[in-house]
C-alpha cells in the first residue's frame, strides 16, 4: 500500500521524506512540541500535588495526628457506623473493614456531591484522615459495587460536622 | 462488484460479526439507561424473558448488574477485537504482501471469540452473574452472598475461550510477520529483545545485539512495529486475565462439588494489583499502540504524504510499550493500602507518560495532514480526525482522574465510565473502526460508497451521540454520580435522559452506516459472506 504522489487535487507531491525522519533525531518542531508537553505535564502535576488541592496538605504533606478515629464495619451489605461528631477544620480518621467483599466508604454532600472517598478492601485495614470545612450533615453511601443490593448501601445524616 | 478473495471474505465477517456485536452493547446501554430512569421499566420485558431462564424470577437489581457484567465484555470482546482481527488480518499481510501464516486459525478465531463472548452474556442473561467486568476479589466466588455457582464456572469458561483464542491470535500475527520481516532469521526472543528497546540500549552502551531484529531501522512499515509492539501488551493481558480466570474456575468448581474453599486464602489487593496489571494493557496499551500503528498508516495513505517523524513515531511506540507495563496503579488511588510511593510513581507520574507518547503521536498525525494540504477530507479521514478528536478528550478525562489528588472526588464516578472509558471507545475507537471500514471496503471490491451523502449524516450522528452520552454522564459525575450504583428516580433523570438521547442517535448512526454499507455491498453479497463455500461451488454449476 504505497502512498498516492499526487494531492486530491492532482498536484504532485513531494515523495522526498523530510531529513528528520531518516534517524532518531527530532524535527525541530517535534521538539518544540515536546517541550510544550513537558511544559503542561509539570504544571498539572505541580499543581494537583501542592496544597492547591485542600486535601493534599494533610494526606501528602503535613500527616497530621486525627483528634478523633470512628471505627467503621461492613458486612453483608450493611455499614455498622459509630455516631460520627466532628469540629470543622479538625482532623478526623475514618477506619473501616469488611468481613465479606470490597466496599466503598464515600461521604457526599446533602447535594449528592462527593466530599470524599476510599476503597474498603476485605482483610485489611483501611484509613483515611479528613478535614471537614464545612458544618453541616452528611450522607455515607458505598462507592463501590459489592452486589446487585449495592445501590442500598446509603446511611442518611451519618456524619455531623458543627462549628 | 469485484471478486473478493478469501482473505476479504473473512475480513467482512469480522467486520459484520463486530458491529452486531456493537448494536447488541448499545442495546444493553439504552436498557441500562432505561433502568435507571425507572427500574420497573422493563419488567414487562423481563417477565416474558424470565421464561427462558430456566423459571427463575430474578430481582431488577440483579438483572441491571448482570447486563452490566456482559456489556463491557460484548463491546470490547465482541466489537472492538473482532473488527482489530478482521482489519490485522487484512492489513498484515498486504503491507507484507504474503498470506497470513495459518489461515485455519483465522477461522478459528473467527468462531471462537463470537463463542467466548456468548457463553460470558449467557452466564449473565440466562444465570445472573453479576461479579462485573472488575471481578474484584472476593465478589465472584461470594456464593454465600448469593453469587450462582454454574454461572460463575460458565463465564470463566467464556473468559477462558476469548483469552486463548487473542492469544492464538498474537501468536498468527506474530508467526506471519516475524516470519518476513527480516532477511535474518532470528528467535522470539530476539524479537522480544528489540521490541523493548534493549538491543538499542545495548548498542548506547557500546555492545551489539546480533540476535535481535532492528524493528526501527530495517524497514518496516510503522504500522506492522505498531501491530508488533501491541501485540506483546495482547498476549500479557490475555494471560494475567487467563490466570484471574482460572483461579475463579477453581473455586467455583469447588464449591460444585461441595469442597469449597477459603477466599481469605487470597490477598485481595495482591489480586488487584495483578488483575488491574494484565486488565491495563489494553485500555493504556494495545488500545494505544494499535491505534498509533492505525494512525501511522491511513494518514499517509489518505493525505498522499510520507508520515511525519516516522522514525521518531517507532520510538514513541518503544516508550508506550514500556509505559503500559507501568500504569496500572492509577485503579488503585482510592486503596488506602496501596503503598504511596506505587500511587505517585505508577498511578500517577508513569501514566502521564501517556501524556507524552499520544502527544506525539497526535502531533505526528496532525502535522502530516497539515503538511499535505490542501487535502480532501475523504470519509475515512473525516473519522480519522473524529478518532484524534476522541482520544484528546478522552485522554484528558483519564489524566484527570488518575492523578493522586482529583481523583478523590472521581474515582468510581460516571465521570470515570463516561467521560473517560466512553469516550475513547466510542468516539475515538469506535471513529477509528469506521476510519477502516470505510478504507477498506472500497479497497476491497473497488467500488466506493454508494451514498456519500450518507457519510455526513453518519458521522454528525455518531459524533453528536457520543459526545452527548459522555458529557451528560461526566457532568452527572462531577457532580457525585457513582457509577455501577442504581438511584432513587428522579435523582439523576435529566443527566440520564440526555445520555439516552446521545445514545439514540449513535444507534441511528450505526443504522445510517449500514443501510450505506449494505447498499454498497449489496444484501446478497453479505449474505453470501455467511453462506458456506461448499454450498456456493455446487449452486454455481447448476446455474451454468
Amino acid at each position: 500500500m504505497s502512498a498516492k504522489k499526487t494531492t486530491a487535487k492532482g498536484r504532485p507531491r513531494a515523495t522526498t521524506p523530510h531529513k528528520a525522519t531518516e534517524s532518531h533525531r527530532m524535527d525541530p518542531r517535534e521538539k518544540r512540541w515536546l517541550f510544550v508537553l513537558i511544559g503542561v505535564f509539570l504544571a498539572v502535576n505541580i499543581i494537583t500535588l501542592s496544597p492547591a488541592v485542600p486535601w493534599q496538605r494533610w494526606l501528602l504533606w503535613s500527616k497530621p495526628e486525627p483528634a478523633k478515629s470512628f471505627a467503621i464495619e461492613i458486612d453483608d451489605y450493611e455499614f455498622t457506623l459509630p455516631p460520627m461528631e466532628a469540629k470543622v477544620g479538625e482532623y478526623v480518621e475514618f477506619t473501616a473493614t469488611s468481613k465479606d467483599v470490597t466496599y466503598g466508604f464515600g461521604a457526599f454532600r446533602q447535594d449528592g456531591s462527593l466530599v470524599f472517598q476510599m476503597q474498603v478492601l476485605p482483610g485489611m485495614t483501611n484509613s483515611i484522615v479528613w478535614r471537614f470545612d464545612e458544618a453541616g450533615s452528611y450522607d455515607v453511601r458505598s462507592t463501590e459495587y459489592s452486589g446487585p443490593r449495592h445501590s442500598e448501601m446509603l446511611v442518611e445524616d451519618a456524619i455531623t460536622v458543627t462549628q | 462488484m469485484a471478486q473478493l478473495s478469501w482473505q476479504e471474505k473473512w475480513t467482512l465477517r469480522f467486520a459484520v460479526v463486530g458491529l452486531l456485536f456493537l448494536a447488541l452493547s448499545g442495546f444493553e446501554g439504552l436498557l441500562m439507561r432505561t433502568q435507571q430512569i425507572d427500574i420497573d421499566a422493563l419488567k414487562p420485558m423481563e417477565g416474558v424473558l424470565n421464561a427462558v431462564r430456566l423459571g427463575t424470577e430474578p430481582t431488577q437489581e440483579e438483572l441491571f448488574y448482570s447486563m452490566m457484567t456482559a456489556h463491557p465484555i460484548v463491546g470490547i470482546y465482541g466489537f472492538v477485537y473482532m473488527a482489530i482481527m478482521g482489519a490485522f488480518y487484512y492489513l498484515v499481510p498486504f503491507l507484507l504482501k504474503r498470506e497470513v501464516r495459518h489461515k485455519k486459525l483465522e477461522v478459528a478465531n473467527f468462531f471462537l471469540q463470537p463463542i467466548g463472548v456468548m457463553i460470558c452474556w449467557s452466564a449473565g442473561f440466562f444465570g445472573m452473574f453479576h461479579s462485573l467486568y472488575t471481578l474484584y476479589w472476593p465478589l465472584p466466588v461470594a456464593f454465600d452472598r448469593g453469587m450462582p455457582v454454574i454461572s460463575t464456572i460458565a463465564f470463566s469458561v467464556g473468559a477462558a475461550i476469548i483469552m486463548v483464542n487473542i492469544l492464538l491470535f498474537a501468536f498468527n500475527l506474530f508467526s506471519t510477520v516475524l516470519s518476513k520481516s527480516n532477511p535474518q532469521s532470528y528467535s522470539f526472543w530476539g524479537f522480544l529483545r528489540s521490541a523493548f528497546g534493549i538491543n538499542r540500549l545495548l548498542k548506547w552502551l557500546g555492545k551489539e545485539d546480533k540476535g535481535a531484529p532492528n524493528l526501527d531501522h530495517n524497514g518496516l512499515p510503522v504500522f506492522l512495529v505498531a501491530v508488533g509492539r501491541g501485540s506483546i501488551d495482547t498476549v500479557i493481558n490475555a494471560f494475567v486475565l487467563l490466570t484471574a480466570g482460572a483461579l475463579i474456575l477453581v473455586y467455583g468448581l469447588a464449591a460444585l462439588f461441595k469442597a469449597p474453599l477459603d477466599p481469605g486464602a487470597v490477598n485481595a489487593l495482591v489480586y488487584k494489583n495483578w488483575y488491574w496489571w494484565g486488565l491495563d494493557m489494553v485500555a493504556d496499551g494495545n488500545v494505544l499502540i494499535y491505534t498509533a500503528g492505525i494512525w501511522y498508516l491511513l494518514v499517509p495513505l489518505l493525505v498522499g504524504r510520507e508520515l511525519f517523524g516516522a522514525n521518531v513515531v517507532k520510538t514513541v511506540i518503544m516508550v508506550d510499550l514500556l509505559v503500559s507495563m507501568g500504569v496500572w496503579s492509577h485503579h488503585l488511588l482510592g486503596d488506602r493500602p496501596q503503598p504511596g510511593w506505587m500511587k505517585l510513581l505508577s498511578g500517577q507520574f508513569v501514566t502521564w507518560g501517556e501524556f507524552f507518547t499520544m502527544g506525539l503521536t497526535i502531533f505526528a498525525a496532525l502535522m502530516t495532514i497539515w503538511l499535505a494540504r490542501p487535502v480532501k477530507m475523504t470519509p475515512p479521514l473525516k473519522f480519522v480526525l473524529a478518532s484524534i478528536f476522541g482520544f484528546l478528550m478522552g485522554g484528558a478525562a483519564g489524566l484527570t482522574q488518575a492523578n493522586t489528588g482529583l481523583n478523590m472526588v472521581f474515582h468510581n464516578t460516571q465521570w470515570v465510565i463516561a467521560l473517560h472509558a466512553h469516550t475513547f471507545l466510542l468516539t475515538a475507537v469506535g471513529s477509528l473502526v469506521f476510519a477502516v471500514l470505510y478504507t477498506l471496503v472500497p479497497m476491497m471490491i473497488k467500488k466506493e460508497y454508494r451514498f456519500p451523502k450518507l457519510v455526513n449524516v453518519h458521522l454528525v450522528l455518531w459524533l453528536v451521540g457520543a459526545i452527548t452520552n459522555a458529557y451528560a454522564m461526566g457532568m452527572a459525575g462531577m457532580e457525585g454520580m457513582l457509577r455501577r450504583t442504581l438511584y432513587a428516580a428522579g435523582m439523576w433523570d435529566p443527566y440520564v435522559l440526555a445520555a439516552m438521547a446521545g445514545g439514540i442517535l449513535m444507534a441511528l448512526g450505526l443504522v445510517v452506516f449500514l443501510v450505506n454499507v449494505i447498499g454498497t455491498l449489496g444484501l446478497g453479497n453479505v449474505l453470501r459472506l455467511f453462506v458456506p463455500e461448499k454450498w456456493l461451488a455446487k449452486k454455481e454449476p447448476a446455474a451454468a
